[in-house]
């Protein structure tokens, strides 16, 4: 099986598993006892007609059959529905705009993560065994046992509260008016350092753990014998030679892990109140705003899948050992 | 014969515990798991407080020697609520894992023994393994509504692909044996085979998966409840967070009401680690010998 059809096998799975969110999501509320609208509405008392209007008005007088094609339609073209919590306001509308400020988290966190997590991981693996290695899995193993959220509030209770560096809450100052764009990134910045540390924390331990244990095997292959032979120096075999070929499925990795950031976000934005989709997730949950919560999963997982059909895709191409 | 089988099982069990002690970690691990477990057991016999009795002390009150860890936003003993969420964490983490485990198996068994069924289902297993955690778990969470079996529940529902991936490339393996090939020769049914012949052969496996899933669902089971979904008549150790979080734990600097609840998380987690690792240590010879 040549490379074409790996990727056309991956896209058909990444279809397949796209297909079974929406099914998911379209049947979770009909599942419920009652029907959508009396579930929903949490067992208050409607009038016959209002009932009558909101069967109607949601399209739950017609066949299961032409509720989920009616449902998929909407969803590709960008209806989600409205929000509860937010009403009027399409739930669609609500994630796009707070999807900026996410994004402004998981890029550095990520970035920080996978290259500290690599150098990391080398150098531990070069000199495995030994004091430091030992150090760096022992400590990637506890930071992977504790509640992820639990270091964002020790955090925030020490650098926020006991030694206040950082502000205790938000992405920006309330009502602060910029002189320039300079002042607002500082001042986003000065907010967001913290929540980006936890983020990084929360992804580093996977990342460094996982490449001491791809390098640690790299280096016990015979082209790492023969570069020493050669009489190049610790530095070019750690990172020219090994390195390079053990970082292949660490690089696939975090494309992979997006699923686990996004995760970690919900947290890092409900610890500080940081204004990003995490934080609207958490709302939406409090205030059980059903539509918001379901269209905020329908865009993760989907988001996540294609990560998965990218990193899949990548794989192929750096790694043609790869068997398909 | 009965009385032979029993021996062999002593005798297995015996050489097990020696191996095992050998292990440092598990050892460590075991005294801290096993700590908890009796913390859990007898907790409505040790709380000073009710852990739900509001004003029993000063609200946010730090400290003392009364009340170890102070009082929460309306006057409830925070020490008292840590004794009981051990309760609640703990057997949200068991019955969640073992619940995990059946369905991990049930699911690898039939995907690798029976060829016919496997693609289907591990398409299904992958669908289920790159969808995102938390969001996933968030949705069923507030449909299904805030109680410890439906916890478990959601927990359950997500968290059984690691397992099922492992079991299906054990029997993967274990099927082409000679001795399935004989017992299937002398006219033993599949159900039979799986059950006598197959499953056995991988219950160390399941066993070091079980408690590394237990690791899972404490986890779990902590970040639904920070987030709001714990269940409100069992209070755990995650809840203590979320009051901690939501009420004003963080106006009033209550380190006493952070800390303890969120490390005793990582305690807990970190031994089950170590059992788990052990545990695999001991079974599977190869790492043995290293």
């Amino acid at each position: 099986m040549g490379m074409k059809d790996y990727i056309i096998k991956r896209s058909i799975f990444s279809i397949i598993a796209i297909i079974a969110i929406f099914i998911f999501n379209f049947i979770l509320p009909r599942l419920m006892p009652g029907n959508p609208v009396l579930f929903v509405m949490g067992g208050i008392k409607l009038m016959p007609e209002t009932r009558e209007m909101l069967i109607k008005r949601f399209g739950l007088d017609k066949s299961v059959w032409e509720q989920f094609v009616a449902y998929t339609w909407r969803s590709l073209h960008g209806d989600l529905g409205i929000s509860f919590s937010h009403y009027p306001r399409p739930v669609t509308e609500l994630i796009i705009k707070r999807m900026p400020w996410t994004i402004a988290l998981l890029l550095p966190a990520v970035i920080l993560a996978s290259g500290f997590g690599i150098l990391v991981g080398v150098i531990a693996a070069w000199k495995r065994g030994g004091k430091f290695d030992l150090t760096v899995t022992n400590v990637g193993l506890f930071i992977w046992s504790l509640p992820f959220f639990w270091l964002a509030l020790v955090m925030l209770l020490v650098f926020a509260y006991y030694y206040p560096i950082f502000p205790l809450r938000g992405a920006v100052t309330r009502g602060m008016e910029y002189a320039n764009i300079f002042d607002f990134f500082r001042d986003w910045l000065w907010h967001s350092t913290l929540p980006i540390l936890s983020l990084t924390i929360w992804n580093y331990a996977g990342y460094a753990l996982m490449m001491r244990n791809t390098m640690v095997d790299a280096l016990h292959e015979d082209y790492i014998v023969t570069a020493t032979a050669k009489g190049l120096s610790d530095r070019a075999i750690m990172f020219k030679h090994a390195a390079r070929n053990a970082m292949l499925p660490v690089v696939t990795q975090i494309t992979l892990s997006l699923g686990f950031t996004l995760s970690g976000s919900i947290f890092t934005e409900t610890v500080f109140s940081y204004p990003g989709v995490g934080l609207l997730t958490y709302d939406a949950v409090m205030a059980r705003d059903y539509p918001l919560a379901q269209g905020v999963f329908l865009v993760t997982a989907i988001a996540v899948i294609i990560a998965n059909l990218i990193a899949d895709v990548i794989y192929a191409r750096l790694d043609p050992r790869v068997r398909y | 014969m009965k009385k032979g089988k029993f021996q062999l099982w002593m005798k297995n069990l015996k050489n097990f515990w020696s191996l095992y002690k050998s292990t440092k970690k598990g050892v460590v691990g075991l005294i801290i798991v096993s700590t908890f477990i009796i913390i859990a057991l007898l907790s409505p016999w040790i709380v000073p407080y009710d852990p739900y009795e509001r004003n029993v002390v000063q609200p946010f009150a730090p400290p003392c020697s009364t009340n170890l860890l102070g009082g929460d936003d309306v006057g409830r003993d925070i020490f008292s609520q840590i004794i009981y969420g051990t309760r609640t964490s703990l057997f949200v983490g068991f019955v969640a894992a073992i619940s995990t485990t059946l369905i991990g198996v049930f699911i690898g068994t039939v995907a690798g023994y029976f060829k016919s069924l496997d693609s289907i289902l591990m398409t299904f297993t992958d669908i289920v393994l790159v969808l995102p955690g938390i969001p996933i778990m968030l949705v069923l969470a507030i449909y299904l509504g805030p109680s410890i079996w439906n916890i478990i529940v959601v927990i359950t529902i997500t968290n059984w692909t690691g397992t099922a991936r492992i079991i299906r490339s054990q029997i993967l393996s274990l099927k082409e044996r000679a001795y399935v090939d004989s017992a299937r020769a002398i006219g033993a049914g599949n159900v039979h085979i799986i059950l006598k012949h197959i499953l056995p052969n991988t219950i160390p496996i399941i066993l070091a998966s079980t408690i590394l899933r237990v690791v899972n669902a404490i986890l779990s089971e902590a970040g639904l409840s920070f987030l709001g979904l714990g269940d409100p008549t069992a209070i755990s150790w995650g809840m203590v967070l979320h009051y901690a979080q939501s009420c004003g734990g963080f106006s009033r600097g209550a380190w006493w009401w952070i800390i303890p609840p969120g490390l005793l998380i990582g305690v807990v987690a970190v031994s089950f680690t170590l059992i788990g690792y052990s545990l695999e240590a001991v079974f599977s010879p190869q790492l043995r010998r290293s």
